[in-house]
């Protein structure tokens, strides 16, 4: 009685009325719905546009609506869509939302209208970039790094219009919507707890979710402080960055400025952007590989002390991205060793997810598929990074395919491995359904092997020397026939990928409306997501009593249980 | 049960409320984003072509009604404290007026340079300064949203308890960024 009097203190959101419930919904779970069916609309957008960049590498000429023009405009617009439209949204946003009140055993987020306002300025923030598709001079083409002088000056696709214009206001809007989530969910972590859940009694990936929008809240000020000056520069003409250009024989407004500042606020954003994506995926890779393999997870505190590693060393390792924009060779030492640095901790990480399958009883399960699969892409994708973390071996192989492939292995397939392994591994508990196994299976290997098929030979040809962000390889002599055979198979293959997708889409649909029914916890699973009184969970998550958290979240095969796993809100006197 | 933590049980950190949390958090952000500011600046103004401009005397001005703005906040959470009605809404009165006294005069200094000739795009020095104080003034303006919010409850409500944090979280708010704009005006004096 004691306790339900404490809890009354409480208050939660009724919502009012078809609006209330389900568009200006403050419930954390509609928001996280809202995140989640936002972001991978506009992420479709992004593999359209990949898609486009893909039929011209492959088949130049094609098409008559790719000019150079174009190109680089799905260039830019694909990257920025991926990286920050897409995957941050996506997994802060979206898995944020969802799991950080349910996994905390809390009735929502700390401040619910807050986080409502975040998603409708989310929402803002891709309209207004996707409006700059249908303004006369198309989207900004200068690149996702947005490099000046040449993204804000007539010659670039949308310099000179409204699309570069449109992209700095989108970003510097999508930061202000973040930094209203992160707080929320900063303070929900902090102190909306459920008793009995200290923080190191927190799943791995409300660790991975936290530190992530601390990386954010600190970092994305950079990007927002770059894009209002570079905003300044292109409309009022100043200065911040644009050095004397001389144009036609004419000397420009411009003088004095520092295209290099913009690119230290940009890095000091854009590197520990890298694991603003890459800690969620850990993270959803930790709870599904422990819950899939029946296993607790191999050295918890190690884990989560080499995540807090992994996001101080991400604040000192930026300018590695800056090496051939001239440098004191010093400090290009100093960033090359706390790159390398950065591994330790990561590594640390891939041996704790090795050593929770060593021995386990691994179901073969599509989120089992994807944990594997991420292991293996993500080690892959690790290791080209140490060859690029060097400067003597960054400098000839920078702007080559040889990046676009170790990136896009790790932190494009990665995370989105990790990405559809959480949404196969949460679905039941969003919908009460199960996705269909076989439809899984098969999307998952097209996905997997088809990924690979595309990303190895990009290392290849990026070893040839083949620049990237270039419209056409075909006029220079230094590049072999043999890259456009390659192309058109790494073309080929990209269809086939990116066709595989509606797969999954098919599958969600279907699943949600005429899927097999799941069981509360169809996993067997430790976390208090699977532990509430209804599923899916409803309003205020909890009903009347809160759970009290007794365990950690990974007591899988405790000796002397009969069941293979504890939740976290059973008490040892009552384990059977 | 926690009086701090009302929700949960588990007791928060440092045993602040929620709103402490997210206003200290928030404040973290903005300082992160005068720093970046700040480290432009600094970077910018090694370059040859940066003139500094003469910083309008109007600005100390504008810095003394901030700091009586913030004595005011800090009056109206003495008064919240101590359930003084009267003490509450004469320190909300003041911090309230003369911010928005700092903010017209921070206009009305960039009305003095533009009538000097100082324009925003001559030169990054003026630019950095019409930016940064543009940035700090925008900060104050959503610190006078919440303001005019508070300062309503205030009257309508004979009880203070029920909003004396929220005060105590304005006054915070307050002394942060005249502790910001101290340091801005600083940067701008010493360069």
């Amino acid at each position: 009685m004691e306790q339900n009097a404490a809890y009354e203190g409480q208050q939660v959101y009724h919502p009012k009325g078809w609006w209330g419930h389900y568009v200006f919904s403050q419930d954390h779970k509609i928001i996280a719905l809202q995140y989640t069916c936002v972001a991978l609309a506009i992420g479709l957008t992004g593999m359209f546009l990949s898609m486009m960049m893909r039929m011209q590498l492959g088949f130049p000429g094609l098409f008559d609506s790719i000019d150079a023009g174009s190109y680089y405009q799905d260039v830019t617009m694909h990257g920025m869509i991926m990286v920050i439209y897409l995957l941050t949204a996506l997994f802060l946003g979206g898995f944020g939302n969802y799991l950080i009140p349910l996994m905390l055993g809390s009735r929502d987020m700390a401040f619910p209208f807050v986080n409502m306002l975040s998603f409708w300025v989310y929402f803002l923030s891709v309209i207004i970039l996707s409006a700059s598709f249908f303004v006369p001079s198309g989207p900004t083409g200068a690149g996702w790094t947005l490099y000046p002088p040449q993204s804000i000056l007539e010659g670039t696709p949308g310099g000179d219009g409204a699309g570069i214009l449109l992209m700095l206001i989108s970003l510097a809007v999508f930061i202000i919507a973040f930094t209203m989530g992160g707080l929320n969910y900063i303070t929900t972590v902090l102190q909306s707890r459920a008793r009995g859940m200290k923080m190191m009694r927190m799943p791995l990936i409300i660790w991975c979710i936290f530190l992530a929008t601390f990386l954010g809240l600190l970092a994305f000020p950079a990007l927002f402080v770059g894009a209002i000056m570079l905003t300044f520069d292109r409309v009022l003409e100043t200065s911040f960055f644009m050095p004397e250009i001389f144009k036609g024989g004419e000397v420009l407004d411009y003088g004095g400025g520092s295209p290099v500042l913009f690119q230290h606020l940009f890095w000091f954003f854009g590197h520990p952007e890298v694991y603003i994506i890459a800690l969620p995926a850990f993270g959803i890779i930790s709870e599904l590989i422990s819950c899939h393999a029946r296993k607790n997870i191999f050295g918890y505190n190690m884990m989560v002390w080499a995540l807090v590693a992994i996001a101080g060393i991400s604040f000192i390792v930026w300018a590695h991205h800056m090496y051939v924009a001239g440098m004191n060779p010093y400090l290009g030492f100093f960033f090359a060793t706390t790159t390398l640095i950065i591994a330790v901790p990561t590594a640390i990480k891939v041996y704790n997810w090795v050593l929770t399958l060593w021995h386990a009883n691994i179901k073969m399960t599509v989120p089992m598929l994807y944990c594997l699969a991420f292991l293996i892409t993500f080690l892959i994708g690790g290791l080209t990074g140490l060859f690029l973390g060097n400067v003597s071996v960054d400098v000839p192989l920078s702007d080559t395919y040889f990046v676009v492939g170790h990136f896009h292995m790790v932190m494009a397939v990665s995370p989105v491995l990790a990405l559809y392994g959480g949404l196969y591994h949460w679905f039941p508990s969003v919908t009460g359904r199960m996705l269909d196994d076989r439809l899984g299976k098969i999307h998952f290997w097209i996905t997997f092997v088809g990924t690979y098929l595309i990303y190895f030979p990009m290392h290849y040809i990026g070893f040839l020397g083949v620049p990237r962000r270039y419209y056409s390889n075909q006029q220079y002599d230094f590049i072999p026939d043999s890259v456009a055979d390659l192309n058109q198979f790494i073309t080929i293959c990209a269809l086939i990928v990116g066709a595989s997708q509606f797969i999954l889409l098919y599958n969600f649909v279907n699943s949600a409306i005429r899927g097999k029914k799941a069981s509360k916890n169809p996993w067997g699973a430790c976390t208090l997501e699977w532990q509430t009184l209804e599923s899916p969970p409803g309003h205020g998550n909890w009903g009347d009593q809160l759970p009290v958290v007794y365990r950690w979240p990974y007591d899988y095969g405790l000796p002397g249980a009969t069941a293979d796993f504890v939740p976290q809100n059973v008490p040892d006197e009552q384990i059977t | 049960m926690d009086k701090h933590n009302p929700i949960n049980s588990e007791p928060g950190i440092l045993n602040l409320n929620h709103a402490q949390v997210f206003v200290y958090m928030l404040l973290a952000v903005v300082t992160i984003l005068f720093l970046f500011l700040t480290n432009a600046y600094v970077f910018r103004m090694n370059f040859e072509d940066w003139q500094p401009l003469p910083v309008p005397s109007l600005l100390w001005v504008n810095t003394c009604s901030l700091v009586v703005a913030s004595i005011g906040m800090g009056w109206a959470t003495r008064g919240a404290k101590k359930n003084n009605q009267t003490n509450l809404k004469i320190g909300l009165l003041i911090g309230g007026f003369f911010a928005l006294f700092f903010l017209t005069g921070q206009f009305w200094a960039w009305q003095q340079l533009i009538a000097y000739g100082y324009l925003l795009a001559d030169n990054p020095a003026n630019t950095f300064f019409y930016l940064i104080t543009a940035m700090h003034g925008l900060h104050i303006s959503g610190g006078v949203v919440a303001w005019i919010v508070i300062t309503k409850k205030s009257w309508k409500t004979d009880s203070v308890e029920s909003h004396s944090a929220q005060v105590s979280l304005l006054a915070t708010y307050w002394h942060y960024l005249l502790l910001i704009w101290v340091m801005m005006f600083g940067l701008f004096l010493s360069t």
